[in-house]
């Protein structure tokens, strides 16, 4: 919204919940933060989300000595900046409102918070059986707790080994079609529940988290290089993404100046892995439609483009490259130009995959008017990346809040209405040009200097850092404690928004078209998980 | 329907010549370090630099256990002396405690196996390289490896990740489901060590745990040609290679036995 | 022992059984049911198989009534093979009645159940053994009525009177069409013996022979069965016992056949073609709906019940074919059809006897019908399982059962319909043939169903989880009828004979050379085979086999003519030493040969690795049969309701989802028949408003009407 920025939040929040909100501005880093009594919380939710459209990011808690610290980040389109809505509560008193009602983003947020830390969040129906199945553990487990040792094994169990997944379909002769955790060829493990009487899947219930592996616990205690380590590899299909959020939350906290050199290179780097991220999610889509020459020609340009980055940056899927203070290792310019011409040879092939398969009207008729999700829901539930685009939200983290350099290049965000199967498929084949066309205007004027700051020290605090990864918006949220190490490490991958809003574009549809939607999606469990 | 088989011809033959003649194209390969006899301050650094303890010192030695390298590359780049580097993707070996050192599958599955792949809560991108076996660059199916969905048919499984809680009880069932003759091959160092994740009160530290292991493929990720190169040892057809830098070290014992 | 001794056993054993169950306690009466209807289904099977292997027909004149003739008792052979049939038939149910019946014991009068039974059974015989139209109406009434009160035996319910009732009325206007049309050919004749209506019939005109045919086959149809005249049949089978419902699908379904076949065939040959185009479309479309309706129903028994009109349809097709044939000069074609259709008749009545009572067990044992909430019986009730897929691959059509071999000779004779000379007649005949071979597609979905469904899979309820298998009692019976379906189906050229002997004296020409010809057993030069005919399988190397091969197992259809000498032939006999040798060799030479020191592991099932296999995941009846309903939307045409709930607005609470069908029959036939009738009455009932001036003159204008008639009309008398 045009004139809207933190400071008129502030004004505004404090004058229509007076007594109730305690404003802090911070205009260095565009954010303002609300600190609401309970009472409060979910209006200003509402209002910030529905009325000052700004989209809401997640939530972070976190356990301090003496109370619990509720975040909620919002974001807008540059100026709106940030608000972060903060609710506290003594330890003894664990009870939140759920602004799930308002703000159905948060759903699976709170959900996530009530079965890590024990939370409960009044007004919210579905909470239980979320991160930790059931049927494995026993419920206030708390694992996020400071208590609690997670590195030891839990000994002492007690599962539900009567849990049944809830039926909402009431209707003669439905049933649960079952799929996974193991299904299909070579698939992540995720299990879904379709709710059918036969041909059409009336709900679908996706049961995820089987891969949790408590990458935010583990982060904890460990020094910031290590952290680092996990960060890069929980979710490694867009490993550079998630590494380099987490180092911008470092330099934030750290107050470190990325030198320019290392600011292009990033952008460089980062296209580059939205161009070969996107290739797959291509060939996913060609191979759930049983397109084989089409999932072949994909294929192939997916493993041109693994070599490349293999090549020219040493690894294939860029592990060991962004570090806090810019980046691990330097490129040569000639380097760095050769890169962008096989790129561009690349995405000239794409094109003529596009082209091709516009023509195939067998392909079409898998993709079109299958899988839909209407702007509203894509609002409601705060879809994030090419999915949300391609239902006509386009808000772009690159464009919103352009902190990792993007402000130097030009470049449109794709844009589509229909939010079908083959909308999400222009999205992806639109935002692969436009990574070429970044990746040639950074190597077209690279800075000369050092790619890494000089004398990084980390000093503690706390700050997130974001990025607009192929699948969408990613927040990191740190906290680094005196000793350098991390107090607190909260991931937000665009992924967990996504899966969120799944089931919708699966209802309604058939059986058979349930592997195609999932394909046009490109979830990934492993980022979900965590 | 003409146009895509237009495109397919024009193509070409894009396959690689591997395991008949080495594949040398760039990118193939992030490459793993290797071990051996390091001047002293040298290799004392690049074993404090190792984050995960891949690097031991043993003997003026450098040893490199490559089941717990996570490819942070911090011993290549961010070391003032560099570790030295293998450019290879020969990576894979078969276990000594399985059925067969030499030839972990008999004769009749020489030319012919099902694999079944169970992700068991890896990253997605040891998922992504076994994904792209089915590429035309490397083409599996020409080797006679091929991926089944269903455990009934499978003859080997393929298990990546680091063996989370939750797939404990999925990763078993698909095991105890195949018929036998069954190898497993484990593949990444999540599913060989549990990398940076595990073990933990969710997560393992590799397949081990649960189930006997054939054939450890290392890397993270193994490129495709590795884990091909473990396919191939597990039916004889290739050399196994050694998990640990020098591989006649003293402490390759007690290096493996981590 | 002579046929009228035989005879006169059965109805004194009827009588005998009725008397005794008046003395005994009533614990006893299914076990005397049991013996006394046994001992009458062995009398009834040996006079009927007697006639129908020897031919000696049998005719007796009983009491003469004064100008309506006299009461004649006659057994030729169409009436024989019915007999027969009805005893293959009430032998296993009676033997089934005596563990059935037990759950009724003081709830019911099992006397009461035992009275009507044997009656029952007397008056379907003297139907068959009927000389006379007015003993056949009488006997016909008596069924109709016995048959009411057995399937409304369960009396209290609500539902069960009213469909009851259905059947009765239907049943009525049935009979009373059928009534017309064989006093329209007693008129005619002069006389209401059928011998005299066969022979005192001249030249009939084409009004007569129409009014005849329409009246005879609408109205034994509704007995039949046939479409559109069917909506007491998925009514009454559901709320009648087990075994009532098996007499209802395997007997009484069959004289509603047995007076087509007689008026139409043995009364008044058919000499026109358009009257056998009606009943082929009929019995096409009847067949249509029937397993479309079967697919997609879950209570077994009124699946079966569909299924029952399906089968009938099939059988009046069978017959529509063949009164085509004799009309059109092809006498032998004809009676090919006919065997078909008879063959079908006999086929049907065994394996949906056999069905009806594996329902009427799993409904005693477990306590529902319900196909969404069975599963995994075979492992509790392995009999019952077995036998019901005996019957369930029977009425699929599959090799070497029996309801293989009359599908296949039905739906070849459809093709021989080429001979024809007509070119309007083969187009129906064309589409015909489609019709039936997609209603036999849908009969095998039906079946998978209903048995994966029913017995195999994750049980779906606790009451199906703590069943036991049924008494001796019952699956012995059972087994009886698998055991027959299997023979029946492994023998046919034996039943195929026996059909001929029935039907060649109907149509003036045998078959049997046509369809299982001797050439095994003959040499060329045989004298009973034309030579070109001979020489032709000789070319084909029938001759290979002369020596070798024993017996006639071989049944052929013959097709085109000297340029094209098409051969179709089919052998259950030998297909089923084969199967059971290539079964058994592979058996023995894995078992203990190959496999000899390999131990087996037995797993759970692959599930795609989740913990806990609920039985709500597994597939339910209508989501398997949900692709036959979407396909065929058009004809169900549902009426669906969505209902959505939430909590906090975004949270699903329930999703709730009403379907409604109405049967097209009703839509199209019965709901405008109905509105029809009642816009009739309520049109009359503005004649009854209660002012007596109005009534008296009703009652003068009616005189005047009538003088007017009798003067007008007298003259001409």
């Amino acid at each position: 919204m045009s004139g809207m920025n933190p400071t008129n939040i502030a004004e505004m929040a404090g004058q229509r919940w007076v007594g109730k909100v305690r404003v802090r501005l911070d205009a260095a880093r565009s954010r303002c933060e609300l600190e609401c009594e309970n009472g409060a919380l979910v209006d200003v939710c509402a209002w910030l989300n529905k009325e000052r459209n700004y989209s809401y990011a997640g939530l972070i808690v976190e356990e301090n000595p003496s109370q619990w610290e509720l975040r909620h980040v919002f974001y807008g389109t540059r100026p709106a900046g940030w608000v972060h809505l903060l609710a506290h509560q003594p330890l003894d008193r664990s009870t939140f409102p759920s602004i799930s009602s308002q703000v159905h983003a948060a759903d699976w947020h709170e959900r996530e918070a009530e079965d890590l830390f024990g939370l409960s969040f009044e007004g919210h129906p579905r909470l239980g059986d979320f991160v930790l199945h059931n049927d494995r553990w026993q419920e206030n487990l708390g694992p996020m707790r400071r208590h609690f040792d997670g590195s030891k094994p839990v000994t002492r169990r007690e599962p539900d080994l009567n849990w049944q997944p809830r039926r909402i379909v009431e209707a003669p002769g439905a049933f649960l079609m079952p799929i996974g955790p193991k299904f299909s060829g070579v698939t992540e493990s995720v299990h879904f529940l379709l709710e059918s009487v036969g041909e059409e899947v009336i709900r679908a219930i996706p049961r995820l988290f089987y891969k949790y592996r408590a990458v935010e616990k583990m982060a904890e205690g460990r020094s910031v290089n290590d952290a680092l380590l996990l960060a890069e590899r929980f979710a490694a299909s867009t490993a550079f993404a998630h590494a380099l959020a987490f180092c911008q939350a470092v330099e934030d906290i750290s107050g470190i100046e990325v030198p320019a050199r290392a600011r292009a290179l990033r952008v460089l780097l980062a296209e580059l892995e939205r161009l070969r991220h996107h290739a797959g999610a291509i060939q996913e889509i060609c191979e759930s439609t049983a397109l084989v020459v089409a999932n072949n020609q994909a294929a192939m340009l997916e493993e041109e483009l693994l070599r490349l980055s293999g090549a020219f940056m040493g690894h294939r899927y860029l592990f060991g490259l962004a570090v806090p203070g810019g980046l691990s290792r330097t490129f040569e310019d000639a380097a760095c130009r050769e890169a962008v011409q096989q790129a561009q040879s690349i995405l000239k092939r794409l094109d003529q995959l596009e082209k091709m398969l516009t023509t195939s009207s067998s392909f079409l008729d898998r993709l079109e008017e299958v899988g839909i999700i209407s702007e509203q829901d894509a609002h409601n539930y705060g879809l994030v990346g090419p999915v949300a685009r391609a239902s006509g939200v386009t808000r772009d983290l690159r464009k919103a809040q352009p902190d990792s350099g993007y402000d130097a290049f030009a470049f449109d965000v794709a844009r589509e209405q229909e939010g079908d199967g083959y909308a999400r498929l222009r999205v992806l084949f639109a935002e692969a040009r436009q990574s070429v066309r970044l990746m040639e205007q950074t190597v077209a004027a690279l800075p000369i200097g050092p790619v890494l700051a000089a004398n990084v020290k980390i000093k503690a605090g706390a700050a997130l850092g974001w990025v607009e990864a192929p699948r969408g918006a990613t927040f990191h949220w740190l906290r680094i404690d005196d000793t350098g190490r991390v107090a607190r490490y909260r991931v937000i991958t665009p992924s967990f928004a996504n899966w969120h809003g799944f089931h919708l574009a699966v209802e309604k549809f058939a059986f058979q078209d349930f592997p195609i939607i999932l394909a046009t999606f490109d979830l990934s469990v492993a980022e979900n998980d965590r | 329907m003409s146009q895509w088989v237009r495109k397919g011809l024009a193509t070409g033959i894009k396959t690689t010549r591997y395991p008949a003649c080495e594949e040398k194209a760039p990118g193939v390969s992030p490459g793993l370090p290797v071990g051996g006899e390091y001047p002293e301050a040298q290799a004392r650094s690049l074993v404090d630099l190792c984050p995960t303890g891949a690097l031991t010192l043993a003997d003026h030695q450098v040893v490199v256990d490559y089941r717990r390298c996570v490819h942070c590359f911090r011993c290549r780049y961010d070391a003032t002396a560099p570790i030295r580097w293998q450019e290879g993707y020969e990576w894979a070996a078969a276990s000594t405690d399985g059925r067969h050192p030499t030839r972990p599958l008999d004769r009749p599955f020489e030319h012919s196996i099902h694999i079944l792949v169970v992700d068991a809560g890896d990253c997605g991108a040891c998922l992504n390289e076994v994904r792209q076996l089915n590429n035309p660059y490397y083409n599996m199916h020409r080797l006679g490896f091929f991926i089944t969905p269903t455990p009934r048919e499978a003859d080997v499984l393929l298990v990546v990740g680091p063996v989370t809680d939750h797939m404990r009880v999925p990763l078993q069932k698909a095991y105890d489901a195949m018929p036998t003759p069954k190898r497993v091959i484990a593949v990444g160092a999540c599913a060989l060590s549990g990398s940076v994740f595990g073990p933990s009160f969710v997560c393992g530290s590799g397949v081990r745990d649960l189930l006997p292991v054939d054939v450890e493929v290392p890397g993270q990720p193994p490129p495709p040609l590795a884990i091909l190169h473990g396919l191939l040892v597990a039916v004889g057809r290739r050399p196994s290679a050694s998990l640990v830098s020098p591989a006649n070290s003293l402490n390759a014992e007690a290096a493996k036995a981590l | 022992m002579n046929l009228s001794l035989l005879l006169q056993m059965f109805f004194w054993l009827c009588v005998a059984g009725v008397v005794l169950t008046m003395l005994i306690p009533e614990r006893w009466c299914p076990k005397a049911l049991a013996w006394f209807g046994s001992a009458a289904s062995v009398a009834v099977l040996w006079s009927s198989g007697r006639v129908l292997l020897t031919g000696d027909a049998f005719q007796v004149l009983l009491w003469s009534l004064p100008t309506l003739g006299t009461f004649t008792l006659s057994l030729d052979r169409l009436s024989a093979l019915f007999l027969a049939v009805t005893a293959l038939v009430f032998l296993p149910v009676s033997i089934f009645s005596a563990g059935y019946l037990k759950r009724y014991l003081s709830h019911y009068s099992l006397r009461a159940f035992n009275v009507w039974y044997l009656a029952l059974f007397a008056s379907i015989v003297l139907i068959l053994l009927a000389g006379d139209v007015l003993l056949f109406l009488l006997a016909w009434e008596a069924m109709s009525i016995l048959s009411y009160l057995l399937v409304n035996f369960e009396h209290r319910e609500e539902t069960h009177t009213g469909a009851g009732y259905l059947m009765l009325a239907m049943g009525e206007a049935g009979t009373l069409a059928a009534a017309f049309a064989l006093l329209l050919l007693a008129v005619t004749a002069g006389g209401l013996e059928f011998s005299a209506l066969k022979t005192a019939i001249q030249s009939p005109g084409n009004g007569l022979r129409w009014a005849v045919f329409l009246l005879s086959f609408f109205g034994f149809g509704v007995k039949a069965g046939s479409v559109p005249f069917n909506a007491w049949l998925p009514r009454a089978h559901p709320v009648a016992p087990g075994n009532v419902s098996a007499l209802l699908s395997g007997v009484i379904l069959n004289l509603g056949l047995y007076g087509i076949a007689r008026v139409n065939m043995d009364l008044l040959p058919m000499t026109l073609t358009g009257p056998g185009l009606v009943a082929l479309i009929v019995g096409t479309v009847s067949a249509f709906v029937g397993i479309l309706y079967a697919t997609t129903e879950n209570d077994l028994k009124v699946m079966l019940a569909h299924s029952s009109i399906e089968n009938i349809g099939i059988i009046t097709a069978g017959l529509g074919a063949g009164f085509v044939f004799t009309a059109a000069g092809h006498p032998i074609l004809a009676t090919i059809a006919f065997v078909a259709a008879l063959y079908h008749m006999t086929n049907h009545s065994i394996y949906k006897a056999l069905l009806f009572l594996g329902a009427a067990t799993v409904d005693a044992k477990v306590g529902t019908r319900d196909l969404d909430l069975l599963g995994g019986l075979i492992r509790r009730m392995p009999w019952t399982a077995l036998c019901f897929l005996a019957g369930a691959l029977s009425i699929s059509a599959l090799p070497p059962f029996n309801g293989f071999v009359s599908e296949w000779l039905t739906l070849q004779t459809m093709l021989r319909s080429a001979e024809l000379s007509s070119v309007g007649v083969k187009v129906v005949f064309a589409l015909c043939g489609a019709g039936l071979a997609l209603t036999a597609a849908l009969a095998v979905t039906c079946f998978v169903k209903a048995f994966a469904m029913g017995f195999l899979g994750i049980s779906r309820s606790t009451q199906v989880e703590q069943t036991t298998e049924a008494a001796r009692s019952m699956t012995l019976p059972m087994g009886l009828l698998a055991a027959l379906c299997l023979l029946l189906g492994v023998l046919p050229t034996f039943v195929i004979s026996t059909l001929d002997g029935v039907l060649a004296p109907l149509t003036q020409a045998s078959a049997l050379n046509a369809l299982v010809p001797p050439f095994f057993t003959s040499s060329p030069a045989h004298a009973q085979l034309p030579g070109e005919f001979a020489a032709e399988f000789h070319d084909l190397g029938a001759q290979v086999g002369q020596q070798v091969v024993p017996g006639q197992g071989l049944v052929v259809m013959h097709r085109g003519g000297a340029q094209n000498p098409v051969v179709f032939a089919m052998s259950t006999s030998y297909m089923f030493p084969v199967l059971l040798g290539l079964l058994g060799t592979t058996f023995i030479v894995v078992r203990f040969g190959l496999a000899r020191h390999r131990c087996v592991v037995r797993q759970p099932r692959w599930d795609g690795g989740i913990r806990r296999l609920l039985p709500e995941m597994t597939y339910t009846a209508t989501g398997f049969s949900n692709p036959v309903r979407v396909i065929f939307d058009a004809i169900l045409r549902p009426t669906t309701k969505d209902t959505r709930e939430t909590v906090a607005e975004h949270f699903r609470a329930a999703i709730r989802r009403c379907r409604q069908e109405v049967h097209i029959v009703d839509r199209y036939v019965v709901t405008p028949l109905r509105y029809g009738a009642l816009k009739i009455a309520n049109g009359l009932a503005t004649m009854h408003h209660g002012r007596l001036n109005a009534y008296a003159a009703y009652v003068i204008l009616t005189l005047i009407v009538v003088f007017l008639l009798t003067l007008t009309l007298s003259p001409l008398q």
